[in-house]
């Protein structure tokens, strides 16, 4: 991978004296206060408000942003969500077909390019016009994408994927504020999640073979898509019998799980005439399959004349010998106890399945704690989880339940307010600082070219070496995280993590704090100072981002900012826009005395040093990384 | 309450088996009871360990690094018409094996001739060859494999998937965790609170240093990664506002946290870059310039030095450690001759020969060689029969142990422990069966027994990863009990758990 590390020379000499007094400055931002009797709903009061409610709800606040959420006609929050709810939603296919339109080879790449164009917004590539806003869906689906993992790890979806990843975030996107029921179903049947966790061509056990149907879907769909390993209160805390966790299920029920999750395969394997539910898997599938939902196989003609119809019947319903009969399923003492009858199809144990898992009472809480913390705070008080949990079970039946969640998750008092101070917040994801980055500083693509069958000539197509595409887990130009690229289906990190130390002691989680370690931190602390911060989109073209490009933030937006004798102007522009003006006086102080030394004895460009240390020194700072 | 690691690895394990199709059997497999263990690691002062995994990308052709020398079988090997003949090694040219025995046949090998110094150490007791090693379920026959429906890992011949396998075992397509990873979670305690990284890659993140609980540290190939301030002109510069917003004072417990880590991850670096640099093996690493697994090596070495002597600040208490270090080329598909090495043009062979014998000599100088034991792994071998001037992906292949506590000198495997078929000479043997796999019965099966069948002649190993990982986990300490934790498979399908080459 080409690395064009680019160091921002330095002219002049500069002698300074660091100000101790900054140390004895507060290190607690200023007090929000909230004096508003017409509550939640009709504020925002103040800029920071309006700044910290746009960094759970975007991808990162810009200054129009906070503007557009603060002007009196946008409604204020209400006003604001009912906008994103109604936004046309952003579909990474979409992109996908574009690229395939001009006669590029699609790949994973495109797909992270398809990601970026969602999450930063703006004008689309193809049609500029087109302004791409629906931001509040797109954090959400990414949320998702977070919970329902898949991966481009994964061999076969990493070489043959790339559009049935996007199809798969597109489901993801189109019901991030839908049902979470119709949300399950459709990434179950998805052929990317059927490829990443082995229910594409699972079948029913065969003895005589030694055949077993997979168990991976069916436990991981436990584990981590529904209700977890133990049983939870409504409030997200765990239930105990005899002071021990209860187990949400045992691993008969996981197996009963996998044999009911079998007889689905590629749409074309149904190639009439011939048994092909066996040899057919992904080389031999057609491209297209992996942007069509999966095909239950029952009755297939039969290869041989004389065995019976039924021999081909690849669904396990009971009927065969070495099916299971009667399976149980999740009990949680419903009518019926989980048992599934013998004798469905495909199609009507699936629903049974899917039905018995949406059913159980730990669903609500699991998955709504998992999305507070992916939006809001890393340890959201009990009731606060349950206020939420409560919005997901009202709504179970309807289209709209998430549209409900989301926005009880963003107006309740704990998201506004804030909690205990101490304790409160959620470690920024490095993926989440980027996008932050580039929407607040104005990044766009540049230095890309129309040659060699590549349409990089456009300002709006995301992509790049060192930047767009340098964002998995490469060691020496990456920051260990891009969208659906996690290592395993356990995501970048697991929400119940407790960083070693304090917040282990205390029992505080802080599941972005797994993605952080050591070398990883040292990695990704370099690569934003030595891409994303120091790379500027005025620059002449370097050679070596041909024909690709690169993406690259605009600091002349703040050139007036930074050009004042001292530097506070800057400062307090950046504590508004990347900090909901939360900064410290202590942290405020220190970029000052810092800063103010940077002046035009440095060169031509001292406005530009200016403004990329700020960015440094905020972005690396523990209070910028700490979204509260 | 601190987590008790092997639950979690317990835990993690055992959704990876619930995976994998192919594990059929293994998902009857009882979950195991989470048990507190009382007895924690801990051995006796200057009780050091390394282990050293080299992994050789792309999948190395064992067939043409451990050859025949006794001449009819070096004829039936390479003469025309023989297995492949377009791959011939000068015999004048090999490095002859001063062991008859242990290779089961009454064959002499040879190495290849790039490959003199990794003779030297075999000849002289430093080294083993552990042959036909690979990827398996477990044991299995041409028979089986025939029969399409017996359990074999998942996806074979693809790199990706079999590198997976080499080092996460128990595979699935998204391994957990590599068992490189999964030994350091469970001998961690004999680090004795030691901050110092214990499982460290130095090129790139690989699936064998991921463990459940212990992060791999990733450096390169000759330091840590600092962090990188630029350059300032006189006076202040970033690093100074860098330390003062990270220093203490923060009033919220989750920006202390990412101070603490963040200035954690400084300090490590720092403390790494001291302890590579506390000793100078690069008199023993003359290819450091132009080989990047010199370089690997010899960090390594360098590292190993630092903690034995525990007198680096901060890189104190450390008495076992796991490193990974990696090189890749070996998909030698086309021009397999040249790409290993050739008369008057070194190739891979060559670095690799010379880079494994520096190691070994550096350690010698400063006494430490039996202290470390450094192994190679690979994707898979190659197939024995040759295409136009390569070999196609394989299965099985020959693994070196280099190191002062192996037990030298010697080849080593049939850990599935196959009786010896004389209808085909050398199966059930040490070293597979030369026979030409392109020969075929009336059933249309390979008459070479190792081969799956079809004739291309990508051997069935006859000892499988775990159980080479599992001998090697016996040296390093652990008990048997977590060796069945750390190679489940093996503890569920092999009986022979020692291959006694260490």
């Amino acid at each position: 991978m080409v690395c064009g590390l680019r160091l921002r020379a330095l002219a002049g000499a500069c002698a300074a004296v660091f100000s101790a007094a900054a140390a004895a400055l507060s290190h607690a931002p200023d007090p929000l206060f909230h004096d508003s009797y017409e509550g939640i709903a009709a504020g925002p009061t103040t800029d920071s408000d309006a700044a910290r409610f746009l960094a759970q709800a975007t991808f990162g606040p810009t200054d129009a942003d906070i503007v557009h959420l603060r002007a009196p006609a946008t409604g204020g929050y209400l006003g604001w969500l009912n906008e994103q709810f109604a936004a046309p939603p952003t579909h990474e296919m979409d992109y996908i077909d574009w690229v395939a339109g001009l006669g590029e080879q699609v790949g994973q790449n495109n797909r992270v390019e398809a990601w970026f164009l969602g999450a930063l917004g703006g004008p689309d590539p193809q049609n500029n016009a087109l302004i791409h806003s629906d931001q509040l869906r797109q954090r959400v689906a990414f949320a998702l994408s977070e919970i329902l993992v898949i991966s481009d790890q994964n061999t076969d979806l990493g070489l043959n994927g790339a559009a049935g990843m996007a199809y798969y975030y597109d489901i993801l996107v189109n019901n991030a504020f839908g049902n979470y029921r119709t949300l399950l179903e459709e990434v179950t049947l998805s052929p990317a999640m059927g490829v990443y966790l082995n229910m594409m061509g699972n079948r029913r056990a065969d003895s005589s073979q030694n055949v077993h149907p997979d168990e991976n879907y069916g436990r991981e769909i436990n584990q981590l898509f529904s209700i977890g390993l133990v049983m939870l209160n409504l409030d997200g805390t765990q239930q105990l019998a005899g002071g021990q966790p209860i187990p949400t299920y045992t691993q008969d029920t996981i197996t009963n799980f996998a044999h009911v999750l079998t007889g689905w395969n590629w749409k074309s394997c149904d190639t009439s005439g011939y048994d092909q539910f066996v040899g057919c898997y992904t080389p031999y599938s057609v491209a297209s399959d992996y942007t069509t939902p999966m095909l239950a196989y029952e009755t297939r003609p039969p290869l041989e004349t004389g065995l019976p119809l039924s021999n081909y019947n690849y669904h396990d319903n009971g009927t065969h010998t070495d099916d299971t009969h009667n399976k149980q399923l999740l009990d949680y003492g419903q009518a019926g106890n989980g048992v599934l009858a013998d004798g469905g199809t495909a199609a009507s144990d699936l629903t049974f399945a899917l039905d018995n898992i949406y059913n159980h009472p730990n669903v609500a809480p699991f998955i709504c704690k998992q999305l507070i913390q992916r939006l809001v705070t890393s340890n959201p008080s009990p009731a606060y989880v349950k206020r939420v949990a409560t919005v997901f079970d009202a709504n179970r039946a309807s289209p709209t339940q998430l549209k409900s969640v989301v926005q009880a998750i963003l107006l309740d008092p704990e998201a506004r307010y804030g909690q205990n101070a101490d304790g409160y917040g959620k470690l920024r994801e490095p993926l989440l600082v980027l996008t932050h980055l580039w929407r607040a500083m104005g990044a766009q693509h540049a230095c890309g070219q129309d040659i060699s069958g590549n349409f990089y000539n456009n300002t709006y197509r995301y992509a790049g070496y060192n930047e767009a595409w340098s964002t998995g887990n490469t060691q020496y130009s990456g920051i260990a995280q891009a969208p659906q690229d996690a290592f395993t289906v356990f995501n970048f990190f697991k929400p119940g993590f407790l960083p070693p130390g304090e917040m282990s002691t205390r029992g505080l989680l802080g599941p972005e704090f797994q993605l952080q370690t050591d070398s990883v931190l040292a990695l990704t602390t370099n690569t934003f100072r030595g891409f994303y911060i120091s790379y500027d989109l005025n620059d002449p073209c370097d050679p070596s981002f041909a024909p690709f490009g690169e993406v690259m933030i605009n600091h002349s937006q703040d050139y007036a900012l930074a050009g004042n004798v001292t530097a506070d102007a800057l400062v307090d522009a950046y504590n508004h826009r990347f900090m909901s003006g939360q900064m410290s006086p202590f942290m405020r102080q220190t970029l000052l005395d810092y800063l103010n030394v940077i002046d035009s004895s440095w060169g031509a460009d001292w406005k530009m040093q200016r403004i990329d240390r700020a960015l440094y020194l905020i972005l690396t700072s523990p209070e910028y990384m700490v979204q509260k | 309450m601190r987590p008790d690691r092997r639950k979690f690895i317990k835990e993690t394990i055992c959704a990876a088996l619930g995976g994998a199709s192919v594990y059929s059997a293994l998902g009857q497999m009882q979950l195991l009871q989470a048990a507190t263990r009382a007895t924690n690691y801990s051995f006796p002062a200057g009780d050091y360990k390394a282990l050293v995994c080299v992994f050789m990308y792309g999948g190395n052709d064992g067939f043409n690094t451990v050859v025949p020398y006794t001449q009819s079988a070096y004829d039936a090997l390479y003469a025309v018409g023989g297995v492949r003949p377009k791959l011939a090694l000068a015999r004048a040219n090999l490095h002859p094996l001063n062991t008859t025995i242990t290779s089961g046949d009454g064959i002499r090998y040879a190495l290849h001739p790039s490959m003199p110094e990794l003779a030297n150490l075999f000849n002289g007791g430093q080294a083993a060859i552990v042959a036909n090693v690979g990827t398996l379920v477990r044991p299995t026959t041409q028979a089986q494999y025939l029969t399409g429906t017996y359990a074999l890992p998942p996806q074979l011949y693809s790199h990706a998937d079999q590198a997976a396998y080499w080092q996460s075992s128990p595979p699935t397509n998204q391994p957990l965790t590599g068992w490189g990873g999964r030994i350091a979670d469970l001998i961690t305690s004999a680090n004795n609170g030691a901050t110092a990284p214990m499982l460290t890659g130095l090129n790139g993140q690989d699936a064998f240093m991921r463990g459940a609980s212990v992060n791999g540290y990733i450096m390169n190939a000759t330091q840590a990664t600092e962090l990188d301030f630029g350059y300032d002109p006189g006076g202040l510069g970033l690093q100074t506002p860098f330390a003062a917003l990270h220093a203490g004072g923060q009033v919220n417990a989750l920006e202390r946290t990412f101070a603490t880590s963040m200035n954690h991850s400084s300090s490590t670096a720092g403390v790494i870059n001291a302890a590579v640099a506390a000793h100078d093996f690069s008199a023993y690493f003359p290819n450091a310039s132009s080989s990047d697994l010199d370089r690997q090596l010899q960090t390594v070495a360098q590292l190993i030095y630092a903690a034995h002597q525990n007198n680096v600040a901060g890189y104190g208490g450390l008495q076992r450690q796991v490193f990974f270090v990696n090189t890749g080329g070996y998909d030698t598909h086309s021009n397999e001759l040249a790409v290993h090495g050739q008369t008057g043009t070194p190739g891979i062979l060559d670095l690799l020969s010379k880079s494994l014998a520096s190691f070994y000599n550096a350690l010698v100088s400063v006494g430490l060689q039996n202290k470390a034991t450094a192994f190679t792994a690979s994707d898979f071998g190659r197939s024995l029969t040759n295409n136009d001037n390569g070999t196609d992906h394989g299965w099985g292949g020959h693994h070196f142990v280099v190191g002062g506590a192996v037990q030298g000198g010697k080849f080593y495997g049939n850990g599935c422990g196959f009786a010896s078929n004389l209808a085909s000479p050398n199966f059930g043997l040490v070293m597979p069966s030369l026979t030409n796999p392109n020969t075929f019965d009336g059933a249309g099966h390979s008459l070479n027994l190792n081969d799956p069948g079809d004739g291309y002649g990508r051997l069935i190993p006859t000892t499988s990863v775990d159980q080479y990982g599992a001998t090697l986990a016996k040296w390093f300490g652990l008990s048997d009990s977590d060796i069945d934790l750390v190679f489940p498979n093996m503890a569920a399908n092999f009986s022979i758990r020692n291959l006694g080459f260490i």
